[in-house]
């Protein structure tokens, strides 16, 4: 089982960044589609990523390059905000992600003020980041029917939450 | 020239059924929204706190309703077309162009007759053709309110879960129970 830490991310992780954001594997069930050059990835980093509340590079090792992101974005209701995660191939089935989320909810309900729910939306088909939320101790709460447009596609999403008062899994 | 009343046909509900009727609003229907909108009770499960004047209700009424791509007064037999609305019913768009969010809202006078129910089944009957691309209408309800959960599932909605924590509403977190009905549900008579 990976261990991972969490760090907020520099423009100098873009090239790391490209290695997943521009993987199609990677991309299939996200509403983005793969980059294909640097400046505009470059400018998601500037614009999205620093300036943003919880966006963090997941380290396998304490100075090395991120192989992957976890967020977590507020959403229009305080108590809410919203998970997202992606690691990149090469790093697929080992955990990774499930050690991500599982340090990521231990430190989420105390830096952002108010939030006592993290969800997360999980394509119907995508049996993999289910098992990751799943062993990281989320709930899985409903299949949302005809939910939403990912890459002209109207999907079933599943819907995970993990909450303030939810126990830790080691 | 009097501005005509677009007003659908009076849904054919069943034999012992309500019968409402559908129709947008105008602004002289701020006296009849006053009913419920000033009330209490009716404002319990709902974001917004009770009107103590029409001032803010008639701002409200033209500025967010009658702009609104679908929201509708509630209206029963017997008054007409003309008839004062007893509720409001909206269909708004949520976050994604297939989907919607339900919400209505009904004078007390006319709780636990079944207006609810014929306003929402009329409702699902209508609009997935009245809005392009829409394939989801979803409607999220307070756990503690069991009235209006029977009012979604006598309409043939869906329960898909409950949403734990999830939303902040005049002070505290709620729980929510989350309903859906898309394009492809049948419609129930």
């Amino acid at each position: 089982m990976e261990t991972v830490t969490l760090r907020p991310f520099s423009l100098a992780d873009a090239d790391a960044m490209m290695t997943w954001a521009s993987d199609p594997v990677v991309t299939a069930f996200m509403t983005w589609d793969p980059y294909t050059s640097r400046e505009p990835l470059l400018a998601f980093i500037s614009d999205t990523v620093l300036p943003h509340p919880w966006f963090r590079a997941i380290c396998l090792d304490a100075g090395g390059a991120p192989v992957g992101a976890v967020s977590v974005t507020p959403t229009d209701d305080r108590c809410r905000a919203e998970l997202g995660v992606v690691v990149a191939r090469a790093h697929w089935g080992k955990g990774v992600a499930t050690a991500a989320l599982k340090r990521a909810v231990a430190a989420v309900f105390g830096d952002l003020d108010g939030v006592e729910r993290v969800e997360a939306l999980v394509d119907g088909e995508n049996a993999a980041s289910q098992r990751a939320l799943e062993k990281a101790g989320f709930t899985r709460e409903a299949v949302l029917r005809s939910y939403c447009m990912v890459k002209d596609r109207l999907r079933d999403m599943v819907v995970y939450s993990f909450i303030s008062t939810d126990p830790l899994v080691k | 020239m009097k501005k005509e009343k677009q007003v659908d046909r009076p849904a054919a509900t069943g034999p012992s059924a309500v019968n409402v009727t559908l129709r947008r609003f105008e602004l002289s229907d701020v006296e009849a929204m006053m009913a419920w909108a000033s009330d209490p009770q009716v404002a319990a499960f709902c974001r917004w706190d009770p009107y103590e004047s029409t001032a803010p209700l008639l701002a409200y009424l033209r500025d967010t309703v009658l702009p609104h791509p679908w929201f509708r007064a509630i209206c029963l037999p017997g008054d007409g077309e003309n008839g004062r609305p007893v509720g409001a019913i909206s269909v708004m768009p949520a976050g994604d162009p297939k989907r919607a969010e339900l919400g209505y809202v009904l004078a007390r006078a006319h709780w636990g007759k079944g207006v609810a129910t014929a306003a929402v089944k009329r409702t699902v009957a209508t609009v997935f053709s009245e809005v392009p691309g829409l394939e989801r209408v979803e409607a999220l309800v307070d756990v503690a309110n069991p009235a209006s959960q029977r009012v979604l599932e006598k309409a043939g909605f869906t329960r898909e879960a409950v949403l734990r924590k999830y939303c902040f509403i005049k002070g505290k977190v709620k729980d929510r129970v989350m309903f859906s009905f898309i394009d492809t549900d049948p419609l129930v008579e």
